[in-house]
């Protein structure tokens, strides 16, 4: 076990640097730089020292390799965008928003979902079922700003019982809260519904309903435990993709999180902190799915790590 | 859809596309998403038959911003041009832009997906870590570096689709290649000293057709997403083209007072989107049953 994580954390390890190549490698060989004339209109000599001051006029590798060592120190930079503070204090403050949202969207929808997805397992092929099926196709599928537009047009303009937009009073929360928590609910109904299924099918089942015990007993002791696997193991990944913001949902209902950053940071060549924001995630990312793995293998223990695959 | 039951063998001999024929019928929201997409299709196809008014041209800008009407269904938009036309031609991009990605995601994931599968060990290895590698970067963060790289337009959002779309189809081949590759008559043929393309051509790809279909189809949506989503954020397909991402991206100014702006790009999208994913997730449980569920 522990030989199997030390060797997942070198494959992370690589993955991570990786990543940070390509992303450096894609993030300045876009056309233009911080300081192009028509977004910034300074002289030559101011230019030219701002580039040097920012270490800007040196090697690609250099640059590449600085910045490297600086995150290894937790050292992220200073955000082009707003030179009053370091990246690390932009993404902290940014983040509270997303967090807060999209945490309470997982946080909601999930539980939600396995709710949904055992009355559709419990109950197959009733109205409930249908219904479980179609809300889980329609939150898988439709992408989540169409999933806002329709909150915001039907909960906001036209029955005009919130807020559609806007950020610091909980009753704002409402309708983002919502749009964030379609993705879960529907991963959840669906997963659940199917491993509830899998899961009552299997030979034990019969045995238990052959000694006679309770039906409640055999869906809340042995069925729910069997199906709990799949639904552990998506759960991290699913919660950083929704905690770290989306674009979308923030931009629809004008939440000031991180999601406006990864656009912007882009769009001024804000070098540092579109590479924070890169790094952090894919970071997060790479580490949701190695704890997911040792998750697995500890709950299951029929899965033995490291054999062949 | 339709047209399946022209190629069945004899009733009596009833092949596997018959059984899938009729696992895919008994299906109700896949049938319904197939005659929605097909609809879709052919409104993209004969659009100029559809509305007489060009999609660009801003021919009502004294009734810009008019509501729904009998005479604009659709209502104008902002800049004077009816909306409805404008919304069919959406559907030329979107469904456009769909189809080939997802072309070009076979493509590329059937022979990568084939030589991992086949080979195992070391191909089969890089070919993973190269998966892993996508797996962790969100698509759509990656998308939209790449989209700022190239300046967005049609062929560079079909280009990054199936930059991200191929991983899929690789996987499924791969699957399906693995648990072939052990079988008596990939056996034999290597004792009768096939070499190793001549059978992933001749007996694995031609086996693993249902996945490819189904990775075709399943990578379509995805594409559709893709492109709308790059279009709402400015760097998919410039203006004026129409597509559906960008109208909502407007919309969204003009929501709470001309809300027919929002809507209707927003339900044309979803409608499609979903009945693409519909027909795909019906397809899937026809072709290959073990699969259903997932």
């Amino acid at each position: 076990m522990l030989g199997y994580i030390l060797r997942r954390l070198v494959s992370v390890a690589v993955t991570f640097i990786v990543v940070s190549l390509i992303i450096f490698l894609m993030m300045h060989s876009i056309p233009g730089g911080p300081f192009d004339a028509n977004d910034m209109p300074v002289s030559e000599a101011v230019r030219a020292k701002l580039m040097a001051q920012l270490g800007l006029d040196q090697p690609l590798y250099v640059q590449y390799f600085r910045y490297m060592w600086g995150v290894l120190h937790f050292d992220f930079g200073v955000p082009y965008q707003s030179p009053g503070e370091t990246v690390l204090q932009l993404l902290s403050r940014a983040w509270v928003p997303s967090l807060v949202l999209g945490g309470l969207g997982v946080l909601i929808g999930a539980p939600l979902g396995i709710l949904l997805g055992m009355a559709a397992a419990l109950n197959r092929n009733s109205w409930i079922d249908y219904i479980a099926s179609a809300l889980a196709t329609l939150g898988l599928t439709v992408p989540v700003f169409v999933t806002s537009m329709l909150l915001i047009l039907i909960f906001a303009v036209w029955l005009n019982w919130l807020p559609a937009s806007g950020w610091p009073d909980p009753e704002r929360w409402i309708l983002p809260v919502a749009a964030y928590a379609a993705i879960p609910l529907a991963t959840y109904a669906r997963y659940t519904r199917a491993a509830m299924l899998d899961t009552m099918s299997r030979q034990f089942v019969t045995v238990l309903r052959a000694k006679g015990l309770s039906e409640r007993r055999i869906i809340f002791q042995h069925v729910l435990r069997n199906s709990a696997i799949p639904l552990v193991t998506v759960f991290l990944p699913m919660f950083i993709g929704t905690a770290t913001g989306s674009i979308f949902v923030e931009a629809m209902f004008r939440v000031p999180g991180l999601g406006a950053y990864f656009v912007s940071s882009i769009e001024v060549r804000d070098y540092p902190l579109e590479m924070a924001l890169m790094l952090m995630i894919t970071f997060m990312y790479c580490i949701a799915y190695l704890l997911s793995d040792v998750v697995y293998a500890l709950i299951n223990p029929r899965i033995r790590i490291g054999g062949a695959e | 859809m339709t047209d399946l039951p022209v190629d069945l063998p004899p009733p009596r001999t009833r092949g596997p596309i018959w059984f899938a024929w009729q696992r895919f019928r008994s299906n109700k929201a896949a049938v319904g998403g197939g005659i929605v997409l097909a609809i879709l299709i052919l409104m993209a196809i004969f659009a100029p038959l559809i509305t007489p008014a060009p999609p660009e041209g801003q021919l009502f800008l004294t009734e810009a911003l008019a509501f729904p009407s009998p005479a604009h269904w659709f209502g104008v938009d902002n800049l004077g041009r009816d909306f409805y036309t404008r919304i069919v031609y959406g559907a030329r991009v979107s469904l456009s832009i769909g189809f080939i990605a997802a072309a070009f995601s076979v493509v590329i994931g059937i022979p990568l997906g084939a030589l991992a599968g086949y080979f195992g060990g070391r191909t089969d290895w890089i070919i993973m870590r190269v998966i892993e590698l996508f797996s962790v970067v969100p698509p759509l963060l990656a998308a939209m570096l790449l989209g700022t790289l190239t300046r967005g337009g049609y062929t560079t959002i079909v280009f990054i689709a199936a930059l991200f779309g191929w991983v899929q189809v690789c996987l499924l081949v791969r699957a399906q290649v693995k648990a072939f590759r052990e079988k008596e008559f990939v056996r034999a043929a290597q004792a009768l000293g096939a070499s190793s393309w001549y059978i992933i051509w001749r007996h694995l790809i031609p086996n693993s057709v249902s996945p490819i279909i189904v990775g075709f189809v399943l990578a379509i949506p995805l594409a559709m997403m893709l492109e709308a989503s790059l279009s709402f954020l400015g760097i998919g397909v410039p203006p004026p083209t129409p597509t559906w991402g960008q109208m909502i991206s407007e919309g969204i100014d003009y929501m709470f007072f001309y809300w027919h702006l929002a809507l209707f790009p927003t339900a044309a999208l979803a409608i499609t989107v979903l009945a693409t994913s519909l027909f795909g997730d019906g397809l899937r449980d026809a072709l290959d049953p073990t699969l259903k569920g997932r």
